[in-house]
């Protein structure tokens, strides 16, 4: 009987596969994409307007040292970084900046405003080929 | 084969053929897990560790007869039962109680240095060992010959020389002298700390106010930028030089530009460097920049080790700050001993306050004690 | 180090066998006017000549936090820099600051950096940043330190300040208040920012400045702009750079001094000699690290070592500049970096870095 049940549930699923399958249409993606690009954006605002958010306390933003997140170079992490004394991720190192020239208090890694700032750093970097370990 | 191997290997036949008088254990230092947490160290080519050579270096080191009273050694500043410094000592003491303007360091991984002494001055254990003979408030010889003297007719130097280098009395020159105490110096080396079995082992022998300092020490201290950690080495120093604002501050500037421009104007070699600032405290406060010259590093002194920190107070070049808990409370200021103090405008960039709670003063105290290396943790109360 | 440098190596390296760089001006043989042959330079209207030096200390940027508080690491910057400026062996005759005092421009911010800047022992005269500009049109400026633009001579060199951070009326005019126009012309990467310039008032003053002195005078030009056209999304821009250079064609040796984009640059363009001076704030990232778009840094250019943000004075510094023959040597000084000399070589025909021109480093690469 059982062998019965599933012959039938294979036959229905490769005729209507798409009902169990990962699909998404063209609009989703671009949903999806607009998604990324919030995060994206409010990074970017964190990024020049860091003394209104609070990111620090002394009124520095980041993007007085890292105009369009240059210097940042997301595609290097993981690496080892000195000013850690060992190998770490992005967020890590953005929250280095944050403590130290930015005198501020460390973000939680799954916080918006941490995902937001990587965002908008690795999107001001696309295209640039990954080079994990690159000091 | 590798250098390091190579001093493993070294260190094997020397805890075989130790010579019962040998003043100094050399068989602590050869332990298994020694060099844990230590990088290779560079040996030069011209000047390989053999047996005989470090047993002629320790020899040489410790005799008092190389000064002019005949009453200074290198053990006399270097003291190996006090983690080869002459702790406390706020700075040395050479002929007659003559002091200098420094705190003596330690000669445990002076191997691993870059270059010697608190200016590096020096680039390497051969050459450091030169300067302290002639330095007149250290062993105030004239020259190097009162030591050939010796060497050359002391019949147990005459056959040690002959061994280890294969020269008669004649041909024994300062530069066998100096390469015999850079090997012994070579040997004198120090980890498998506590810090190090927890970090690059995973063994649970810190407890949690240490691990809490480790912590501090890599983020909210600021510490591990010049107190170098790495992945699988951690030498506690980054060789460079830095200004963090001890001593300095308490000289005038106008004796700072009557200095620096001495300085700038005179060409002084490494010798008339080596006089003038063990001379001069104030002389002394001008640090790397009296070596370069270069303005920007004014005040700077090199990164101290912290291995065996525990053991060698007071701290600093000039030995001003007694305890751990003083060096700490000059960082957290962002460079100054007292709260009054002026902090001078050559401070290195990073030095900041650091608004540390007594709490995590305490933490970073208690983590720098793990740093003492398992042979010498004996000493440390 | 690595051990591996010889012993007589090491020595070499350090004062006991000194670079050069070190040394200003009076310790090298050059005689002012005299080139190899003997041929001395005579031109109309020029006066005594001697080489000499100036300090040159910019872009402080001092930031008000709040009420009579600061950013100590702008301070910072700018103590060392006049401290050490006031060390320098054989004496400046006289220093310049290159332009961006303040932040935001305000009040309290051109005060608190004008007395760290009185703790100078020579005199000083200053040029004009955006970041001075821009709240009130340079109006709290001028009762501080005078002109915008001005012109001076100086043992037979003519200096001329401009005020090359100029730009649109229109972008001027839209803004709602003069603290809105003074934040959007802050943000470095602002894409409602607007390119700098001369402008037609300065050129033609220029112009009627310029036909006063002889041909052969040596013409040094100080701007806060680059009087070059290297990455306008920065502003590393200056929108009339080749009228300015027209201007200054017919002058036998013409070098342009320019502030804004902390870091070592420099240049030659015809006639025209150009070198920036650093920031003793902080550094700014070299325009080919923003990889989205395209940029002019001069490929004559070796950059200055990457920076440890750990050490807050890393890139940057403030800098000597030797005048002899007229034309520029600048030396930067660069606490936990490394010092840099960059000097117009006369077999060449363009400044050169004295030491790294033709084997860079590791450290230079910037990505």
């Amino acid at each position: 009987m059982s062998k019965k049940i599933t012959t039938i549930f294979a036959v229905m699923t490769l005729a209507f596969g798409f009902i169990y399958a990962d699909t998404f249409t063209k609009e989703d993606i671009l949903r999806w994409q607009k998604e990324f690009d919030a995060a994206a954006k409010y990074g970017r605002q964190l990024w020049e307007n860091s003394a209104e958010y609070k990111l620090g306390t002394n009124n520095v933003a980041c993007a007085q040292c890292h105009p369009n997140a240059a210097n940042t170079h997301p595609e290097t992490y993981p690496k080892f970084q000195k000013q850690l004394g060992r190998v770490v991720s992005l967020a890590d190192m953005v929250n280095w900046c944050i403590i130290n020239p930015l005198e501020g208090k460390p973000l939680k890694l799954d916080s918006k405003e941490m995902i937001a700032l990587l965002s908008y750093i690795h999107s001001e970097r696309r295209g640039v080929k990954l080079a994990p370990g690159k000091h | 084969m590798n250098r390091y191997l190579f001093v493993l290997c070294i260190a094997a036949v020397l805890i075989a053929g130790i010579k019962p008088e040998a003043k100094f254990m050399i068989s602590e230092f050869l332990e298994k897990d020694s060099q844990l947490g230590l990088p290779p160290m560079k040996i030069p080519e011209d000047n390989p560790i053999t047996k005989d050579k470090v047993l002629l270096g320790e020899k040489l080191f410790m005799d008092e007869r190389f000064s002019s009273t005949g009453k200074v050694s290198c053990s006399t500043c270097h003291l190996p039962e006090k983690a080869f410094t002459d702790s406390p000592l706020k700075v040395s003491e050479g002929i007659d109680k003559l002091k200098g303007t420094r705190n003596a360091p330690t000669v445990i991984n002076a191997a691993f240095n870059r270059s010697q002494f608190w200016d590096g001055r020096s680039p390497d254990l051969e050459d450091q060992a030169l300067h302290p003979f002639l330095n007149p408030v250290e062993m105030g010889l004239p020259n190097h010959e009162p030591i050939l003297k010796i060497v050359r007719s002391d019949p147990g130097y005459v056959n040690q020389f002959k061994k280890v280098f294969d020269v008669s009395p004649p041909q024994i020159t300062i530069r066998h002298v100096v390469k015999a105490i850079a090997a012994f110096e070579r040997v004198i080396i120090s980890s498998n700390s506590r810090f190090d079995r927890w970090y690059f082992r995973g063994e649970n022998v810190l407890n949690d106010k240490e691990k809490q300092g480790f912590e501090l020490f890599t983020i909210k201290g600021r510490c591990v930028s010049c107190h170098v950690i790495e992945h699988t080495t951690a030498l506690f120093t980054d060789g460079k030089f830095h200004n963090v604002g001890v001593g300095i501050n308490n000289v005038s500037d106008e004796d700072v530009a009557r200095l620096s421009a001495e300085f700038l104007k005179t060409m002084y070699n490494q010798s008339d460097v080596d006089l003038k600032v063990l001379a001069d405290s104030k002389t002394s406060e001008l640090g790397r920049f009296a070596v370069t010259r270069n303005v920007t590093e004014l005040g700077s002194f090199k990164t101290p080790t912290l291995r065996n920190i525990a053991l060698t107070a007071p701290y600093m070049h000039d030995g001003s700050q007694k305890t751990l808990e003083e060096v700490i409370d000059h960082y957290n200021r962002g460079g100054a001993s007292s709260d009054k103090e002026k902090i001078n405008p050559y401070l290195s960039g990073g030095i900041k306050p650091l608004n540390l709670t007594d709490e995590e003063k305490a933490a970073l105290v208690a983590f720098m004690k793990t740093l003492t290396g398992k042979n010498f943790e004996k000493f440390q109360k | 180090m690595s051990a591996d440098i010889s012993r007589r190596k090491f020595l070499e390296r350090s004062a006991l066998g000194a670079a050069s760089a070190l040394f200003p001006i009076a310790m090298v043989n050059v005689v002012f006017g005299k080139k190899k042959g003997g041929e001395a330079t005579k031109s109309k209207g020029t006066r005594e000549k001697s080489d000499f030096t100036f300090a040159y200390i910019s872009d402080a940027h001092i930031q008000q936090i709040s009420g009579n508080k600061f950013v100590r690491n702008w301070d910072q910057g700018l103590k060392r820099a006049v401290a050490e400026a006031n060390l320098l062996v054989p004496k400046p005759d006289f220093v310049m600051f290159g332009g961006d005092l303040g932040q935001l421009g305000k009040k309290v911010e051109l005060d608190h950096g004008a007395e760290i800047m009185s703790a100078c022992k020579y005199k000083t005269r200053y040029v004009m940043g955006e970041h001075d500009y821009y709240l009130d049109m340079g109006a709290y400026w001028e009762k501080l330190f005078g002109s915008h633009y001005y012109s001076f001579d100086h043992k037979g060199v003519h200096f001329v300040v401009l005020n090359s951070v100029l730009t649109y009326d229109s972008w001027n005019n839209k803004w709602p208040s003069a603290e809105e126009r003074m934040n959007q012309m802050a943000g470095l990467d602002n894409p409602n920012g607007t390119p700098f310039m001369v402008g037609e008032a300065q050129r033609s003053w220029l112009k009627k400045d310029l036909a006063k002195v002889g041909r052969d005078t040596p013409v040094i030009v100080l701007s806060h702009s680059p009087i070059q056209k290297i990455y306008k999304g920065w502003n590393f821009w200056t929108e009339d750079a080749e009228q300015v250079q027209a201007l200054l064609k017919p002058f036998s040796k013409v070098n342009v001094i320019y502030g804004h984009v902390h870091q070592i640059q420099y240049n030659q363009i015809g006639n025209i000699s150009f070198n920036s001076v650093m920031a003793t704030s902080w550094p700014w990232p070299y325009p080919q690290t923003y990889a989205l778009v395209k940029s002019n840094l001069p490929v004559l250019t070796v950059p200055m070592n990457r920076a440890d943000p750990f050490f807050e004075r890393d890139a940057t510094g403030w800098q000597f500049i030797d005048v002899n023959s007229g034309k520029v040597a600048a030396t930067y000084l660069l606490p936990d970096n490394e010092n840099r000399t960059v000097k117009y070589s006369n077999k060449t025909g363009r400044p050169e870095d004295v030491k790294y021109q033709d084997k860079r480093t590791a450290a230079q690469e910037h990505y």
